[in-house]
């Protein structure tokens, strides 16, 4: 116990202690600390009732700053000091704002300074009520402000999923950068700038959102503005079926579960309504494959299926029969049929060898049987809730269970927490990794027997590292040392290479995919020549939320080394991917027209072109198209212009092939050629058609009966969509339809290099 | 070593570009924030290319008075006319060149002063030209000043007696009868800094020679450091000795490139010869001196928010108590000195303290280096002794008005201490004051009989630094007070509110004012503002912030009611 020192606060005697027992910055060692004036006014105000001294940038719990200033009090000097800093001293006189004239008015117009700037009222005030800068302004009747409004008010950082940072409201109190890097040693908040051009940053000023945040919410919580305030969204359901009520969660019960028991309970109190309980009947569907989504959900207890229910197959057209071949006005115009087929009765050229389909789930299911079952301390949905892919698989209830449906602030926390990353990580290796690593192609063909890859996969356990990538985040850069080898578990991958007028995107890799591997191997002689040895050949980086499984390029090698035919199949796959992406900018550099780049003409293998000067606009083409693929039609005869040429809107394999991004199941892909396939196991969610700026990809809707989910011994009718878009008509004779029935001989099938000769050759006469 | 590192990759890429901040966060393990919160806090760093010419105006005080906006428009002018996307023009403050005035400008980090607007015009074609050439250095001979008993030859007999003598009482005993105090403005006595860091426990001190100039009209350590390095020198490594301190750091602005030249080859010399360094002289005593280049900023003349910049953090204040004798340099017992204090030393040492404390006139005791500016014919820095009245200084020491304007102010400590009028108001003054100096029954005194000490000054309720700032009355004091205003404006570090946002919303005020858009009534909300600002900031700076607008309210009433409503 150290000397009591004895003080009068506005006239009112206190002893206090000499010297409090602290806890330095990370709460790990006790310090003894001088007892300050403010520690004083706490004491009387237990004997009084009242404390007349106000705080904005000092709490208990935090090291005092002493930069509001609010807190300043008499002691004699000619200037006042501030009482969250000054310690006592034996026989001070403080005085407050009660009888202080000086501090009365020095309080007054530091309130009216922040509050002149203040966004009021502000978001926690809108909301809550409690912004303690207005509460002061209240509590001690402080005027309206006399001065200026700031001439320019700053942007919103939204970036974060559960913060939103409002800079007009912040008035640099300090304490979340003492929050987020004393009490959390998060170390992500800093202040930036000087003088009133001051703000807080994050990181090397990055929106909150790509920055190293990890959600703890501490800063939020600190917070006594508006500038922190939580996003919290009350859950909205995508569960069907009306049978499965929702309840409530606490904080307090969720922090029971091992999963949630190290977030921060003010955000969890926070985001109360952000994950509920859902309890399923056996046979209850949770959600249905190509539905919109955007929760996840954790197995609490019980056992779901999930499933496709879409039949595994693809659009093909047919040719008609003889007699049903009608002349029209202006030729012949033939008749076909379109339905769909499974790959055993027609095989797609190009098409992927499946054994697995990828979906958002910690299982991917097998092609031959898609159905699996997932059990307690799963997580489905991630996909969806992260970034809002339309749902991958449909999901019932395989016996009566319980999930916890979570909405993207709580799983985005969850994933940043590192608690529960730790139990999301040990999940997969316990889990997930021996599917994971059997779904993926380029280990499907590799062991010989299960023995040789159940070793593998322990071989892997303790090895692989997840990781998260925010959307735009570089993983690495085309010439970087190459170091990992990585599996995309969640999320899209943009692949792109460097090229002279700009970045050119190879492709995109979503779930089941792969990269990394030939910065691994091109030190081998097969590749030498095609690569530079030990760096990244192209960039990789993130193009939504994105989880890969990590694997060290040593541990990588190590394999390859060992298993003879694994080095085999990667040389093949790296000299393959090499010698195409070489082809590709040989065929690039030839070309002049950056306009004719950007579009992606360049890279076409048959554009439908129409002379215009021949064209009368009879649009017996898109008739003809429609009239061959069931009413449906894959062209349109608008697009662009060269020269007397256009070039309908048909699919034209884009440089930038968007249409491949967020397809859940990883159905869509590009043949050798270049040219798009959907694979048979689409399920008709239309992400490819809304993503295809050209809107050459349609949804086509065919009657099925398929077994009913609701009750599985029966058959019920219902439209199955499925992605259609044009092939050429190759599925029916290779002559295009369209250029058949133009009757005016103005339209033609020709590649992009012919276009441009065509154009170039015209531009000259 | 974040700041010398972060100088280092400007140094190596013209900016600090992210990824090299994120190489350097790993390469060091420091989070991002703190390097980001150092990289945007100090006006010497970049955080984007910077354009092929950044030209910098200065743009405070005396430059202002001179003509620097008209400088920086016919710049723009010029800008716009070669290239405006490879041409910056920006103004900056105060570069220490006020003698030099119109023109003082930092054209790619090279200062060039003195020049006529078409010469600078000329340097900013040449440097987009790729053809810019330094300035030739400025001369460092001497000039015969008392303060260098060695008459510009290094000697450093002080410390050669004191490694034999050793007795530092002595010395210490004739820093306190010289009544020597400190030369940065504040004016605490010496022989008290010394002595509460001598008398500290503990293995580890510092000494830290204050040499971050940045006061508008202030630039007489400019040629203190050029013309008699071995003075401060010497001072700092006294200072080491005496107080038991480990190590000496020289911080300064790195827009003194003369000056540092200059203190390096003189550091280098005194590291030759030991007087500095291991075993000083066979002594067995040590004392390593280094320098400090500072990143930029006045508010780092602050001596806490120095020692924050040292520390590699933001260079913002602490609060005191504790004060750097006791917690200083990475919480170490700590002398800060400004260079002149220092310089002094070792004449005082020499010829005794009552040498310097007789050096003074009337009744005020010692000397000083003052910085003249303005509207005189010839300004510099002048060695002069303590009390010397206005008249003195204006028409002997500095030549006399330029253009033979009448007087319109003062300012005797650039804008920290406001603006005094030509006559003096009884009425404005505190009583005691008035009843001391003034003749009976007088109801203003003419301000070129007022002598300047710190003890008169200090009872009028004003403050004397080493800047002297005459203003004819040619000028529009309220353009100028604004210029002031905008000045701590700029400068402010913005930790906490009532300097902050306070030294904003009186500047906004006052563009109003000069908008026309003021009001009377207004006035005693202002009064509420400065005296908050002064009662409640951290540091200095906030607490003087507010000095040019309230001596404007209190002596150029008339002035400002022109503008008001």
């Amino acid at each position: 116990m150290s000397n009591l020192i004895t003080l009068t606060i506005d006239g009112q005697e206190i002893s206090v202690p000499a010297t409090k027992t602290s806890y330095d910055p990370l709460g790990k060692k006790k310090v003894e600390i001088p007892t300050t004036i403010y520690d004083a006014a706490l004491e009387l105000e237990k004997k009084t009732g009242k404390n007349p001294i106000p705080i904005l940038c000092h709490r208990e719990h935090i090291r005092p700053v002493a930069v509001c200033r609010v807190c300043m009090v008499d002691v004699g000097g000619w200037t006042l000091a501030p009482a969250c800093y000054r310690p006592v001293e034996p026989n001070m006189k403080v005085q407050t704002a009660a009888t202080s004239k000086r501090v009365e008015t020095s309080v007054k117009i530091l309130t009216q300074l922040l509050m002149a700037d203040h966004p009021s009222p502000c978001e926690k005030q809108q909301k809550h009520g409690d912004c303690e800068l207005e509460k002061l302004a209240k509590d001690f009747n402080v005027p309206p402000s006399p001065f200026a409004k700031p001439a320019q008010v700053k942007p919103l950082d939204d970036s974060s999923l559960v913060i939103a940072v409002d800079h007009n409201a912040c008035i640099l109190c300090d304490r979340c950068v003492r929050a987020c890097n004393e009490i959390r040693d998060n170390q992500v908040i800093g202040r930036m700038g000087k003088g009133y051009k001051a703000q807080i940053a994050f990181d090397l000023n990055n929106p909150m959102g790509d920055s190293s945040c990890v959600a703890c919410g501490e800063c939020m919580v600190s917070c006594p503005t508006g500038a922190l305030t939580n996003k919290s969204v009350a859950i909205k359901s995508d569960a069907s079926g009306d049978g499965a009520k929702s309840e409530r969660i606490t904080a307090d019960e969720l922090k029971k579960l091992p999963l949630f028991e190290e977030l921060s309970r003010p955000f969890l109190s926070f985001n109360e309504g952000s994950v509920v309980r859902r309890r399923f009947k056996k046979g209850q569907v949770i959600c249905v494959e190509g539905k919109p989504g955007s929760t996840a959900f954790f197995i609490e207890s019980g056992k779901v299926k999930i499933f496709l229910q879409a039949p595994l197959k693809h659009v093909k057209s047919k040719k008609g029969k003889d007699d049903q071949v009608d002349w029209g006005i202006f030729g012949l115009i033939r008749k076909f049929t379109t339905g769909l087929v499974d790959r055993a009765a027609d095989h797609q050229d190009g098409a992927a060898a499946p054994r697995f389909i990828p979906v958002d789930a910690p299982v991917s299911l097998r092609f031959d049987n898609p159905v699996a079952t997932l059990e307690a301390g799963d997580i489905f949905g991630e996909m969806s809730c992260m970034n809002n892919y339309p749902r991958s698989a449909t999901v019932a209830a395989e016996e009566d269970c319980v999930c916890l449906e979570m909405h993207r602030n709580v799983l985005y926390i969850l994933q940043r927490n590192k608690k529960s990353r730790a139990w999301l990580d040990e999940r997969y290796r316990s889990r997930s990794i021996e599917n994971h690593l059997r779904s993926v192609g380029l280990f499907a063909t590799l062991f010989s027997d299960e023995a040789q890859f159940q070793h593998f996969v322990e071989q892997m356990r303790s090895r692989v590292i997840l990781k998260q990538y925010t959307p735009g985040e570089p993983i690495f850069h085309q010439g970087d040392p190459a170091d990992n080898f990585y599996l995309v578990r969640v999320g899209f991958v943009k692949v792109s290479q460097d090229r002279p007028g700009g970045e050119q995107v190879l492709k995109y890799i979503g779930p089941g995919g792969h990269f990394g591997e030939i910065g691994l191997l091109s030190h081998l002689p097969e590749l030498r020549e095609l690569a530079p040895p030990g760096v990244r050949t192209a960039s990789c980086s993130a193009l939504d939320h994105v989880e890969l499984v990590q694997i060290s390029g040593a541990d990588f090698l190590q394999l390859a080394e060992q298993a003879p035919q694994f080095r085999e199949r990667l040389v093949k796959i790296g000299v393959d991917t090499l010698k195409s992406n070489e082809d590709q900018r040989k065929k690039l550099d030839g070309v002049p027209l950056g306009n004719f780049l950007q579009q992606g003409l360049m890279n076409a293998q048959s554009l439908l072109v129409l002379d215009l000067e021949k064209c009368t606009r009879c649009d017996e083409c898109t008739k003809a198209c429609a009239d061959s693929h069931g009413d449906i039609t894959r062209l349109i005869r608008e697009g662009l212009r060269f020269d007397k040429f256009l070039v309908a809107s048909s699919c034209r394999s884009c440089l930038d092939p968007y249409c491949m991004v967020g397809c859940p199941v990883d159905s869509i892909h590009r043949r050798d050629s270049r040219e798009m396939i959907i694979e048979d196991w689409c399920i008709g969610c239309g992400n490819c058609a809304n993503n295809c700026p050209y809107g050459n990809i349609n949804m086509h809707g065919f009657d099925e009966l398929m077994p009913d989910p609701e009750n599985p011994s029966q058959k019920k009718a219902y439209v199955q969509q499925k992605a259609t878009m044009c092939d050429l008509c190759s599925d029916l004779d290779g002559q295009p339809s369209c250029v058949y029935a133009c009757p005016h001989d103005a339209a033609h099938r020709m590649s992009g290099e012919e276009m441009l000769n065509l154009v170039q050759k015209g531009s000259k006469t | 070593m974040i700041v010398q590192e972060l100088i280092a990759i400007q140094e190596r890429c013209g900016y600090l570009p992210e990824d090299e901040l994120r190489a350097l966060a790993r390469r060091i393990s420091k989070p991002l924030h703190s390097l980001h919160e150092v990289a945007s806090f100090y006006p010497h760093f970049k955080l984007h290319p910077p354009k092929k010419v950044e030209v910098h105006v200065c743009q405070d005080m005396t430059c202002n008075l001179r003509g620097s906006q008209h400088l920086k428009r016919q710049l723009s002018a010029l800008a716009d006319e070669i290239n405006p996307e490879q041409i910056e023009i920006k103004g900056v403050s105060c570069l220490g060149q006020c003698d030099y005035a119109p023109s003082a400008v930092a054209i790619n980090d090279l200062v060039y002063r003195g020049l006529t607007h078409d010469a600078v015009c000329a340097k900013v074609r040449a440097a987009h030209a790729s053809e810019l050439k330094p300035q030739a250095p400025a001369d460092h001979g001497s000039l015969g000043w008392k303060i260098d008993p060695y008459n510009g030859s290094p000697r450093y007999d002080v410390v050669k007696e004191f490694v034999k003598s050793r007795n530092g009482d002595a010395i210490l005993k004739e820093i306190e009868t010289a009544n020597l105090r400190g030369m940065g403005g504040a004016g605490f006595p010496t022989f008290r800094k010394w002595s509460a860091v001598r008398a500290e426990k503990g293995p580890v001190k510092y000494v830290v020679c204050n040499a971050d100039e940045c006061e508008p009209g202030t630039f007489k350590d400019r040629e203190l450091l050029r013309r008699t390095p071995h003075l401060v020198i010497e001072g700092m490594v006294l200072a080491g000795l005496i107080t038991g301190a480990t190590k000496g750091t020289l911080y300064i602005r790195h827009e003194y490139h003369d000056e540092l030249h200059a203190f390096n080859h003189a550091l280098d010399q005194a590291r030759a010869e030991k007087i500095c360094g291991e075993n000083i002289l066979g002594s067995g005593l040590s004392f390593p001196v280094d320098v400090f280049i500072s990143p930029g900023g006045y508010i780092q003349g602050e001596e806490s928010a120095l020692l924050e910049a040292m520390e590699d953090r933001r260079g913002e204040p602490r609060n005191k108590p504790p004060y750097p004798t006791v917690q200083g340099l990475f919480g170490k017992p700590t002398v800060i000195n400004n260079v002149e204090t220092l310089a002094w030393v070792p004449s005082i040492v020499k010829n005794g303290g009552a040498w310097y404390r007789d050096g003074g006139v009337n009744g005020a005791p010692g000397m000083r280096f003052v910085s003249i500016s303005g509207d005189v014919n010839k300004p510099g820095v002048y060695e002069v002794p303590f009390g010397q009245t206005v008249r003195q200084l204006i028409f002997e020491t500095a030549g006399g008005m330029r253009d033979d304007q009448k007087l319109k102010a003062i300012a005797p400590s650039g804008p920290s201490g406001g603006f005094l009028p030509a006559s003096l108001p009884a009425a404005a003054l505190p009583p005691k004051f008035v009843k001391d100096r003034f003749p009976p029954n007088a109801q203003a005194m003419d301000i070129l009989d007022l002598t300047l000490d710190l003890q008169t000054l200090k009872e009028m309720g004003s403050m004397l630094g080493a800047a002297f700032v005459v203003y004819g009355v040619k000028c529009n004091i309220v353009e100028e007070a604004l210029n002031c205003v905008e000045f701590y404006r700029n400068e402010s570090c913005g930790k906490c509110v009532p300097c902050r946002l306070g030294s904003q919303k009186l500047t906004d005020i006052l563009k109003e004012v000069l908008a026309g858009r003021g009001s009377r009534a207004q006035l005693p909300m202002v009064d509420e503002l400065a005296m908050t600002m002064s009662i409640s900031s951290i540091c200095g700076l906030g607490m003087v912030a507010s000095n040019p607008m309230t001596t404007l309210m209190k002596f150029f009433a008339q002035d400002l009611d022109k503008y008001l409503k």
